[in-house]
């Protein structure tokens, strides 16, 4: 049998150095990572690099302090508002933040995964996205620790020489140090069956220098094999595979569980200020020493509420679901 | 459907701006929008019950042909998920719209101007220190590039209708030419598309075909052409304007009983 990638949370978020460049599965409240954010807010992470989107799981280490930039395009909890904790803090001026678009980042995953330096697109044409005045990827490179990992310029413009498509944008690969996914199935080995949508996962673990899976369920890759044609992410893209049940809580997880609305309401409200960021992660993050806290702490009578109900992936609002 | 009217004291700013908006996209039956998160939604939602029963959405999320039974809450609520065609990643919810064949993308934003360029990335005039820090480009961006033609959604307010957006995340019909930044027609870029309506709280803006700019086409009940030039940013040209027909007792009916009846998006 090969060897076993399974780690704790812990171990795996060790391997997480200040100064990476991050990018995490997972969109809006969609199999992100939070477990996974908790342990490195913990960790007291300084200086990463957030690449690629900035909800929940991203805004807790905005709040936590441990991101130095920001390089993406889109910033928003859907129905809970504006990430509230980076929304404070670049209006205060205190987050360097770079937009791009979000063809962009697939097509600078695409890049990355094929291995090509750059993509041509017309996208972002005619917006502020190519406006020089906002382009902060130099103080991006600046707080990164791999700066080779970052491109040397935001974007090039050219005409297309193929199929007279007119101006053309180069757009260059997103590459980053580690990629962390939650899913809701891997196997020991690191192969990873996904349900739902698969955001950007299956693009960016490619581009990715070290992979953590944080997983609902870790089953047998004997299990996972007998159907390849299901899995999503191969064991020779992971290095690491953490079991952390409920670990995209309170964000929903196609197939396991729903949205915990009240909670992601009640972040919202307390994030609007630093006071009550900080008395969320005191309840919530310090106070809990591991994940295993957080889950006791929320208790089994609230997470059951929030689990799927077949054949629906989700749970519906006739049958309990959560309003 | 009942021809039966309400009045204007009946129904919110809110809901007329869906309903009107789900009228609109009686255009789009049979055809492919690439929709977006909020509002234009639950305006899809409508529109499909009532008005368009084949229009085929397709989400950035990577959805083709959704078909939620709940309202969902944002881009990715697993509700888009069950029932669609094909659930994949973000890049292939986004190709079908580099590959141009999304007949319209429709969306909100915080400010438009009077070419139809939308802003949802920040308000103010500081990058770095921004007014209001918002969500972003997300697909907005590439709507509005890419889309045979764009459907925006906004309350009518003076600061959000407006001259010229803050930041230009969604282009519209005059475009910023890089590096130095002017503005030129889209064409100009060799990008095909652009917007063609404005659905507001107060009424229906479209754009001249000559000029690019935007002006009112449609005045809502119980609203003036006065009201619109007093809650706009720019002189608008309100001389094309009729009124629309009344609010359907229907579409109210459909609106908050089936498609929105816990009231979660807050439109009454």
């Amino acid at each position: 049998m090969k060897k076993s990638k399974i780690v704790t949370l812990q171990e795996a978020i060790q391997e997480i150095q200040d100064g990476d460049s991050v990018f995490f599965g997972g969109i809006v409240e969609d199999r992100r990572p939070i477990a996974a954010v908790c342990e490195m807010v913990r960790q007291q992470k300084r200086n990463l690099v957030l690449l690629g989107t900035c909800s929940m799981s991203g805004d807790i280490l905005v709040g936590g302090g441990c991101l130095g930039a920001y390089r993406g395009c889109y910033s928003s909890n859907g129905a809970f508002g504006i990430s509230p904790n980076l929304k404070r803090w670049s209006e205060e001026g205190r987050l360097i933040i770079d937009d791009i678009g979000h063809l962009d980042l697939s097509l600078g995953l695409l890049a990355s995964m094929a291995g090509s330096p750059f993509i041509a697109t017309k996208s972002c044409l005619g917006t502020d996205v190519l406006n020089p005045e906002y382009d902060n990827l130099p103080k991006v490179r600046e707080i990164a620790r791999s700066k080779e990992l970052l491109p040397a310029k935001k974007y090039q413009l050219m005409e297309d020489p193929f199929y007279d498509m007119g101006t053309v944008q180069l757009f260059p690969a997103i590459k980053c140090d580690v990629c962390i996914c939650h899913v809701q199935q891997a196997g020991e080995e690191g192969t990873v069956r996904i349900d739902g949508s698969l955001t950007f996962d299956h693009f960016a673990v490619h581009g990715a220098k070290k992979v953590i899976i944080t997983a609902e369920q870790v089953v047998s890759e004997e299990f996972l094999r007998r159907d390849p044609n299901r899995n999503q992410i191969p064991c020779t893209s992971v290095d690491m595979v953490v079991e952390a049940p409920w670990g995209a809580h309170p964000g929903q997880v196609y197939n396991f569980y729903d949205m915990d609305i009240p909670f992601l309401q009640d972040y919202a409200k307390h994030c609007a200020t630093e006071e009550g960021f900080q008395q969320w992660a005191d309840t919530w993050i310090y106070s809990t020493k591991n994940h295993e806290g957080y889950l006791d702490k929320l208790g089994a009578a609230r997470l059951e509420r929030l689990r799927a109900i077949p054949p629906y992936g989700y749970r519906p609002r006739k049958q309990g679901g959560m309003k | 459907m009942s021809e039966k009217f309400v009045r204007p004291e009946d129904y919110s700013p809110t809901e007329a701006m869906v309903i009107y908006a789900a009228r609109f996209l009686k255009n789009f039956d049979g055809k492919r929008g690439l929709i977006g998160t909020g509002l234009p939604l639950v305006a899809t939602q409508l529109a499909k019950m009532l008005y368009c029963p084949n229009m085929i959405t397709f989400l950035e999320t990577g959805q083709a042909d959704a078909n939620p039974q709940e309202l969902p809450i944002s881009i990715m609520d697993s509700r888009l998920t069950f029932g669609s065609s094909w659930q994949m990643g973000d890049p292939e919810g986004l190709f079908p719209l580099s590959r141009n064949e999304i007949d319209f993308g429709f969306i909100g934003g915080a400010q438009i101007d009077k070419y139809g360029n939308v802003n949802s990335t920040f308000v103010g005039d500081d990058y770095n220190k921004p007014t209001k820090r918002l969500a972003g480009t997300a697909g907005a961006v590439d709507i509005g590039v890419f889309a045979k033609t764009t459907v925006t959604l906004m309350a009518h307010q003076k600061r959000r209708v407006v001259e010229m957006v803050d930041y230009l995340t969604t282009p519209g019909w005059m475009v910023k030419k890089w590096p130095e930044g002017h503005l030129v027609r889209r064409e100009e870029l060799g990008m095909k598309g652009g917007p063609s309506t404005f659905v507001s709280t107060l009424g229906v803006m479209k754009f001249d075909d000559e000029t690019k700019e935007m002006y009112v086409d449609k005045v809502f009940p119980g609203i003036s052409v006065a009201d619109i030039k007093a809650n706009t940013g720019f002189d608008i040209d309100v001389e094309r304007a009729t009124q629309s027909d009344p609010i359907l007792l229907e579409e109210v009916r459909i609106l908050r009983e089936e498609i929105d009846p816990l009231n979660i998006y807050r439109m009454r």
